[in-house]
């Protein structure tokens, strides 16, 4: 059973989601502070980790930093409703995903499994994962490893599979609808900026090519391409 | 009229009247009884002559008259001497002299003392009663041209300078005294217009503060008045911005009870727990849009900008809109989208965007089409976006950009529309130093967005 450790200050809402979320087939912890919850998901014990961003004695995005510095564990994100700088922030640090707070936690429980599901793969060993080299830019899939120009690059699990994606099919345009649906695992909704947000942040961390091109180009209204020199 | 020139002139025609009446009064309460002194002393003279004509005739007879008549005349200012019969013929001096004079010798013969005539502006007159020793008796008249103080401001050279002075220094102190009034008042205006503008931390007492007079005063009760607008204002932001943050913990807990209670659910209670999932629903969206909205008014200022092509987002948004449109069968066209580059918020510009046309689309027949079309003219980019609603009454269309302001009660709740997309549209413009504005065109809503391009990039 997947362990997955809740950080959030609203005592009553985890029991709620504990609640619910064990009827979904998931273990649960619950913390109310950003220091202990920094303790706790850096012990190994959990799989994966609900961050809320307003915490006391140590916000969110201090625990996602410091966690990051050391551990991959993946992090879903809880970000205020109507704050743009607030999931952007959060995905910039290296949260895998996010979600607006208050949330409907059957979503909650989709993606929880959507970004376990991507990062198990890895222990399972799935033999269709072979390893990509393009362009300066070396995928192993199997380790989840990502590296340019002999630097690894600290992706989380979502930009990974964006980039997975992109460089399978480099050259060609690959539509934002599956890119939604085979990384993120849902349907792509209008007006969603998600994987716009996700992409752009890739698009960072992946830097532009030596002569200041962009590596993954945006076909607007359709998807993205990684482009090819 | 601007007030500086108002206050300018008035100043200047109270000088010019100060002045009018200084010189009037100069000459009725100066000049006046100066010209009496002189007519009294005057006739003495004249009385003293008169008497001294009288002992002469006596002692020396008619030619030793003459003789004084005649030294007479040469005494400074030269005069006219001449001497009349009480009948009216000259003795001495020339007969057409005295024509003018007669009603002044028949004083003289009446009153039997000297006389003066000061009434002409330039000749003075004056008699006196002379008796000769056989008893005949004559009037002595003497005429001379009086000199007058020449006019102090015109005539002459020195008359021109003064009064050039005069002008020039009156000119200076009324342009200087209308600047010291008016200037507090040009400073109270732009820090009324700044305040109105938004800028709520607007002050103008430093500026004006060294005076001591009610304009100092004025500018002291505006900063009062600022500072509490300031203070509601912010209070008020403040509190929609808590009541907002607030409300979503017991929704999120709400949330998530509801799908426990989901989980548990029997097939008659499943329908039920569907309508509250709705407004639950509901409740979220309208909570994060007034957070949105609480965050643009507090803190337009510190958007970030980046150059943006505009047709990008217009063209994106119209897409997806027109994805949710035909579930609902209306549609939404680009007819024109010119490529634009403005600085600004790419995320508040699409909002403001995706709030107006998402409100065009839910408010468009079935079966219609939103046209949106983007066009440069003059440095702006020009946005529109028409409907086939039917359109809002004329008077309630600068009332659609308020929160909540619903037009029609029934048709809002219907089309299941919040209030607020529009009011975050304007928002976000405004922060751009755009403008939006609604009008009726076509049979339907037609909204605008106007705002300024970016120079054009090295």
């Amino acid at each position: 059973m997947d362990k997955i450790l809740i950080i959030d200050d609203d005592e009553e809402l985890c029991e709620l989601v504990s609640e619910y979320l064990t009827v979904e087939g998931f273990e649960i912890a619950c913390v109310n502070d950003g220091e202990t919850g920094l303790e706790r998901a850096l012990s190994g014990e959990y799989d994966m980790a609900i961050l809320d961003v307003m915490l006391p004695k140590m916000n969110g995005f201090d625990v996602l930093r410091n966690l990051r510095e050391e551990s991959k564990l993946p992090v879903i994100m809880l970000t205020a409703r109507g704050d743009d700088m607030e999931r952007i922030v959060g995905l910039e640090i290296g949260a895998d995903d996010y979600l607006p707070k208050p949330f409907n936690p059957r979503e909650l429980a989709a993606r929880l499994r959507a970004i376990l599901r991507r990062t198990t793969i890895v222990e399972d060993g799935d033999e269709g994962q072979e390893k990509l080299d393009i362009d300066g830019v070396q995928l192993s899939p199997a380790s989840r490893v990502a590296v340019r120009d002999g630097e690894e690059l600290n992706l989380t699990s979502v930009e990974f599979g964006l980039l997975h994606e992109l460089l399978r099919d480099a050259g060609k345009v690959v539509k934002k609808e599956d890119l939604s649906e085979t990384v993120l695992e849902r349907k792509l909704s209008p007006f969603d900026r998600s994987l716009d947000m996700h992409i752009s942040n890739l698009r960072k961390k992946l830097g532009a090519r030596g002569d200041g091109s962009e590596r993954i180009k945006t076909i607007r209204s359709v998807g993205y391409i990684y482009t090819v020199v | 009229m601007k007030l500086f020139v108002k206050i300018f002139l008035w100043f200047l025609a109270a000088v010019a009247l100060m002045v009018c009446v200084i010189i009037f009064v100069t000459r009725t309460f100066q000049t006046d009884p100066m010209v009496s002194r002189t007519q009294r002393s005057t006739r003495n003279q004249m009385q003293i002559y008169g008497g001294t004509a009288n002992q002469i005739v006596g002692a020396e007879g008619e030619a030793g008259l003459r003789n004084f008549l005649a030294r007479l005349r040469d005494v400074e200012p030269p005069r006219e001497v001449d001497l009349v019969a009480n009948d009216g013929s000259v003795w001495f001096g020339e007969s057409g002299d005295v024509d003018d004079s007669r009603e002044l010798i028949s004083r003289t013969v009446a009153s039997g003392a000297a006389e003066t005539d000061f009434s002409s502006d330039d000749r003075s007159v004056a008699s006196a009663p002379v008796v000769f020793p056989d008893g005949r008796r004559f009037v002595l008249v003497l005429q001379w041209e009086r000199q007058s103080p020449p006019p102090l401001f015109w005539g002459s050279t020195l008359g021109y300078l003064r009064l050039g002075g005069l002008l020039t220094t009156a000119v200076i102190l009324c342009y200087l005294l209308a600047l010291y009034l008016t200037s507090p008042i040009r400073r109270l205006r732009e820090a009324t217009q700044k305040l109105a503008g938004g800028d709520l931390q607007t002050r103008v007492a430093t500026r004006v503060v060294r005076r001591r007079d009610e304009l100092a005063d004025l500018a002291r009760d505006f900063d009062v008045m600022a500072e509490r607008i300031e203070s509601l204002i912010t209070s008020q932001q403040r509190l929609t911005r808590d009541i907002s943050h607030e409300l979503r913990s017991p929704l999120a807990r709400l949330n998530v009870a509801l799908e426990i209670a989901k989980q548990k659910s029997t097939p008659d209670t499943a329908a039920i727990l569907d309508r509250i999932e709705t407004e639950s629903t509901r409740l979220n969206e309208m909570i994060s849009r007034l957070l949105t909205l609480a965050k643009l008014e507090g803190g337009a200022e510190d958007i970030e900008r980046r150059r943006l092509d505009l047709a990008e987002i217009v063209r994106d948004v119209a897409a997806d809109a027109d994805f949710e449109a035909q579930a609902k069968g209306k549609f939404v066209e680009v007819s024109s989208a010119d490529s634009c580059d403005v600085m600004g918020s790419e995320n508040l510009l699409r909002s403001a965007v995706e709030n107006v046309l998402r409100n065009a689309v839910r408010y468009t027949d079935e079966r219609t089409v939103v046209d949106v079309s983007l066009s440069r003219s003059n440095g702006h980019a020009i946005i529109k976006i028409a409907d086939h609603g039917g359109g809002v009454p004329d008077e309630e269309l600068p009332n659609l950009f308020r929160p909540f302001y619903r037009v029609g009660e029934a048709r809002e709740r219907k089309t299941g529309g919040i209030g607020l997309g529009l009011a975050i549209a304007e928002r976000a413009v405004s922060a751009h130093k755009g403008t939006i504005k609604a009008s009726n065109s076509n049979g339907g809503l037609l909204v605008e967005i106007t705002l300024d391009t970016a120079p054009i990039a090295d």
